[in-house]
């Protein structure tokens, strides 16, 4: 059993042809056939990404971001779901179109997932130990022995005090913080090249929340992965992603580095998600500026861009031309008609940037008059 | 380009423009209108239900036609004894006959009447003790659960034939004692399913909810903690109608139920033993009967499971 | 505010919980202290942000300030009456003027119940105006709350999260209540939709002057909503304090972590500020630690803080806190500049 496993060559120790990315996700689309009809779960995603590298999936519940990571990893039970096109290339290699049997050498060894209910995604009956080792011994034919003192060097590497103890306890011994370190660590055993967070911290505290991100980007500086975070909150990927995409209805209505999309954003979609984050102010308080409206359902889209009910900006087209990508140089795209009309960028969320620059126009402007005077 | 004017949406007009998002448009539907459109594209639970409408149908009309197209179901002459005993089924006689030459279709049919009569009955009362017990144990806890639920573990624990035995031995013989003995025996497993369900929905936010507004227990009870509790009990007791049926079936094999020559599921496979060689048919199609009537009610229930499940939405 | 009266005045409550249930659960008598001491005011019209980590004890000290629960010790006072002497009758009455808005939109609409029902039910309670009265209201609320009232007859399956947290917020207002306890109201929402829900409640209190005691776990949310903002850690109070000098100058050591830990939606700041991330979980209430309770955690503890319990005093007028070192200790100006 372990020679079988171990005669397999791991994708991961194969090298990235040439011109290609660690990840390349290219116009995947997913669709749902169900009774009331087909629902655009994944419509035209389209990112790469590299090790070493933090991608950032935004997006409001319902709006396909955790659909398109679970579609990646073969989760998603197929009907009701089928792939309608495009692909999804790991190491040059189309995950899309590996055997069951493959993708579960993949799966935990090459790409890993950790889920946001720290509470349910741990077996109750299996002590930590043996569910940290597990993935060690399927993959690549670690003895029980092995297996467990490897999860101890590993509870230890994510920071639960006394591993030597805790590989003995059950889950329901653990906190809801010390789970997702659990969680972590399980995900971590096998080196994956990719890890992919699905909301990892929207159940827990915000003392915690802290932790685990911290967490994250300590074992990305070790092991050098990829990370796939998966939250609907821009807050939390502000400072951990180098790319974001911000998705909707199914669709990724922007996508360009974490710099684009806080300070060069393209998109009223995004603009809503910055300022729905309430501000941190000391002064005076302003209303907060929420998106108006609910996410739409995906089985009846509105016709033209989905986004068009809900943006305060619409006009006459937005309601009957689905936009397409309008791309910059460096990559940077956004699904608005108006996303290269510098005119309707203006009305993009104030930042620290605009700020700082509105600021030292000021005092220019003051030394200037100044001068004059 | 011309773009509209520079509106930040505050909370008032985002609150206002909801209205454009609403929810998908449609004539407003009642829940159990709702569970009824879920059962209907359930095929096997519709199956069901056309099966125990047809029998019940059959038995209940029974009288106006049975005896006179297949004869008496009770009623053995010696000439029908003589002419038309144990005869395999054939056009005239569709389920053949027994020893002394009657029908066996119609002492099906009426046989029908007891099982369906005696499944409803005792699922009754079963119910109605379930549902006091139940709802007293759940809803005011302490000492009172721990009687109740005690005395429930206790009922579970007697071997149940032999309690219903006993408890027909005691009442005297006759078809009501039977129906009254399997409907007490019945109580436990209904209260038990009935106080899980009533301490699940207590949990529920919405009736603290109710309690903060001020609302009364009786109030609490009948319109928060009932409604969503019946379900469970809905598709227990239908489920309940199938053992019930099959309890009788049992008694009356074993000549505590039901007394010959009235025709009974169970007394007519206890008849039919004998000749299980020479006549199967005299087990096998009363023996059908039973299946197919029981396995009816808990494919219904299953299907009113999954109708009556708010959560499950018609995706 | 001396010449104001507090709506509701919360005097030394505690509320524990036995941490055994079943037959040998006497003699075992362990508690767990859920709410230890807690003591504040609020008054008509304004709100008060609870705010903690889970098992902190503010959500039980919301419920038993609706008398959901009975206080172990302390005391409750609402418009100057003590709750939990209030008979029937009474509590009655005074849950007419308080009202409870829960975090769950999924569990809190009863499933069985259409929208208007569930939204008329407070007025059917307490026997408010005719049939037609109460729905001619239901129909308004669900107006206000932006909902549309063509609904009304629908069952709370057909709605989003947000759109049914506005139910409930219609059928916390359907009395006109004086004071609102809001348990994470928003907490289970997406961000974009928080802050209509946010923006709803902000709204409804400036046209009703309804007073909130706004219960979340982050301090960003509470910060939209409050004047006052208190912070929970274990069971206890450990700060107070209008919402201005709170977020400007936090004194607790605690109050600092939980305000540097929330994210900001810009890189620049979010590397740049000093952030203080806590080691560890909160410790089990079952065993809570000696002195003051945040010792284990806290970045600043001395030797002091695992053996004596800090008082809560006050270090400016209407600031208190509960550290020994609040006002020696240079706070580090953690508040986040846009």
């Amino acid at each position: 059993m372990a020679k079988k496993k171990q005669s397999y060559v791991d994708l991961k120790d194969q090298p990235v042809p040439e011109g290609s990315h660690l990840l390349e996700v290219d116009n995947l689309k997913m669709y749902f056939h169900t009774q009331d009809g087909v629902v655009h779960a994944v419509d035209g995603v389209s990112y790469t990404l590299d090790r070493g590298e933090t991608l950032g999936v935004v997006g409001e519940s319902g709006s396909g971001k955790s659909v398109t990571a679970k579609t990646l990893m073969g989760l998603i039970e197929m009907p009701p779901g089928k792939i309608e096109g495009g692909d999804a290339r790991y190491r040059g290699k189309s995950l899309l179109k590996m055997t069951e049997e493959e993708m579960q050498h993949v799966r935990g060894n090459d790409i890993a997932m950790i889920f946001q209910d720290p509470m349910t995604s741990l077996n109750p009956v299996y002590k930590i130990g043996r569910q940290v080792g597990e993935g060690l011994r399927l993959h690549r034919g670690y003895s029980k022995k092995e297996a467990l003192a490897r999860a101890v060097e590993l509870l230890d590497l994510v920071g639960i005090p006394e591993p030597e103890k805790r590989v003995n306890e059950y889950p329901h011994q653990f906190s809801g913080g010390m789970r997702q370190r659990v969680m972590i660590a399980m995900a971590l055993a096998c080196d994956p090249d990719i890890l992919i967070a699905d909301e990892p911290t929207t159940a827990l505290d915000v003392t915690i929340q802290a932790q685990i991100i911290e967490l994250m980007q300590e074992m990305q500086k070790k092991n050098g992965n990829a990370i796939i975070m998966i939250t609907h909150d821009l807050g939390v990927v502000a400072d951990m992603a180098d790319k974001i995409m911000v998705m909707y209805a199914g669709r990724p209505v922007e996508f360009g580095t974490a710099e684009e999309i806080f300070y060069d954003s393209r998109h009223p979609y995004t603009w809503g998600l910055i300022n729905s984050i309430p501000k941190q102010e000391t002064d005076e308080k302003k209303p907060l500026t929420p998106i108006a409206g609910n996410p739409p359902s995906l089985v009846n889209l509105p016709s033209g861009c989905p986004f068009a009910p809900r943006c305060p900006y619409a006009v006459g087209i937005c309601h009957e031309k689905l936009p397409e990508h309008i791309t910059t140089e460096s990559g940077h795209y956004s699904a608005c008609h108006f996303a290269d009309d510098p005119k309707f960028l203006a009305y993009a969320p104030e930042t620290s940037r605009t700020r700082a620059n509105l600021a030292a126009r000021k005092a220019a402007g003051a030394q200037h008059a100044a001068k004059e005077a | 380009m011309q773009y509209p004017d520079l509106i930040q949406p505050d909370g008032e007009a985002a609150a206002v423009e909801a209205h454009a998002v609403e929810v998908s448009e449609g004539a407003s539907r009642t829940l159990w209108g709702d569970a009824f459109k879920r059962l209907r594209k359930n095929k096997l639970a519709i199956i069901a239900v056309v099966w125990i409408v047809f029998v019940a149908l059959v038995a209940i009309t029974a009288d106006l036609w049975a005896p006179q197209l297949l004869g008496s179901p009770t009623a053995a002459d010696t000439t029908a004894m003589a002419t038309s005993s144990l005869l395999p089924p054939s056009l005239e006689h569709p389920f053949g006959t027994d020893v002394t030459g009657r029908d066996i279709l119609v002492r099906v049919i009426y046989g029908a009447r007891i099982s369906l009569t005696v499944g409803l009955v005792a699922t009754a009362i079963s119910t109605v003790i379930g549902l006091v017990m139940g709802a007293i144990a759940a809803y005011y806890g302490g000492i009172f659960d721990t009687i109740i639920m005690r005395l429930a573990d206790i009922f579970l624990a007697f071997p149940y034939v032999l309690f219903v035995l006993c408890l027909i031995a005691a009442l005297g013989q006759s078809i009501t004692n039977v129906f009254i003995a399997i409907g007490i025996l019945g109580w436990p497993s209904i209260a038990r399913v009935f106080r899980s369900a009533i301490l699940s929905v207590k949990e529920n936010d919405y009736v603290d909810a109710a309690r903060a507004m001020g609302a009364s227990d009786v109030r609490i009870i009948v319109r928060h903690i009932f409604p969503n509790s019946v379900a469970s009990i809905v598709v227990y007791a239908t489920m309940n109608i199938g053992s019930a049926i099959l309890s009788e079936a049992a008694i009356s094999f074993l000549g505590m139920g039901v007394q010959p020559p009235n025709p009974s599921w169970g007394i007519m496979i206890q008849d039919g033993q004998a000749y299980l060689m020479n006549a199967p048919w005299l087990m096998i199609m009363p023996g059908l009967a039973i299946l197919s009537t029981v396995l009816a009610f808990t494919l219904l229930g299953d299907g009113l499971r999954d109708a009556l499940d708010v959560k499950m939405k018609d995706a | 505010m001396a010449e104001k009266t507090p709506l509701l005045k919360v005097e030394h409550l505690s509320k524990d919980f036995p941490a055994e249930s079943g037959v040998f659960a006497k003699r075992f008598a362990r508690k767990v202290s859920a709410v230890n001491d807690v003591s504040f005011e609020i008054y008509p019209g304004e709100t008060l942000g609870l705010v903690g980590e889970s098992g902190c004890g503010k959500s039980t000290t919301g419920r038993t300030i609706m008398r959901l629960t009975n206080p172990t010790a302390g005391k409750v006072y609402f418009e100057g009456k003590d709750v939990a002497a209030m008979n029937k009758r009474e509590l009655k009455e005074m849950r007419r003027n308080m009202q409870f808005i829960f975090q769950d939109p999924y569990a809190s609409l009863n499933p069985r119940m259409t929208i208007g029902e569930i939204v008329s039910e407070p007025m059917t309670i307490h026997n408010v105006g005719t049939k037609e009265e109460r729905m001619r209201t239901v129909r308004e609320l669900l107006d206000v709350v932006g909902l549309n009232p063509e609904h009304i007859n629908r069952y709370p399956h057909e709605f989003s999260g947000g759109q049914r947290q506005r139910i409930g917020i219609a059928r916390a207002f359907a009395l006109r209540p004086k004071l609102i306890i809001c348990d994470e109201p928003v907490s289970a929402l997406d961000v974009s939709i928080q802050a209509q829900v946010l923006n709803l409640l902000k709204d409804l209190q400036n046209r009703y002057g309804t007073a909130y005691l706004f219960i979340a776990h982050d301090l960003s949310v509470v910060q939209h909503i409050s004047d006052r903002v208190a912070v929970m850690y274990l069971g206890k109070m450990v700060e107070i304090s209008d919402w201005k000098t709170l977020y400007a100058e936090p004194h607790h050591p605690y109050t600092q972590s939980l305000l540097s830990a929330v994210p900001v939606p810009d890189p620049d700041i979010q590397k740049s500020r000093e952030r203080i991330i806590l080691a560890g979980d909160p410790p089990s209430p079952l065993d809570p630690p000696s002195g003051c309770r945040f010792h284990t955690r806290c970045p600043i503890a001395q030797g002091k803080c695992s053996q004596e319990a800090p008082e809560f005093r006050e270090v400016k007028p209407g600031h208190f806190c509960a550290c020994h070192f609040a006002e020696p200790f240079p706070i580090k100006q953690s508040s986040i500049e846009l």
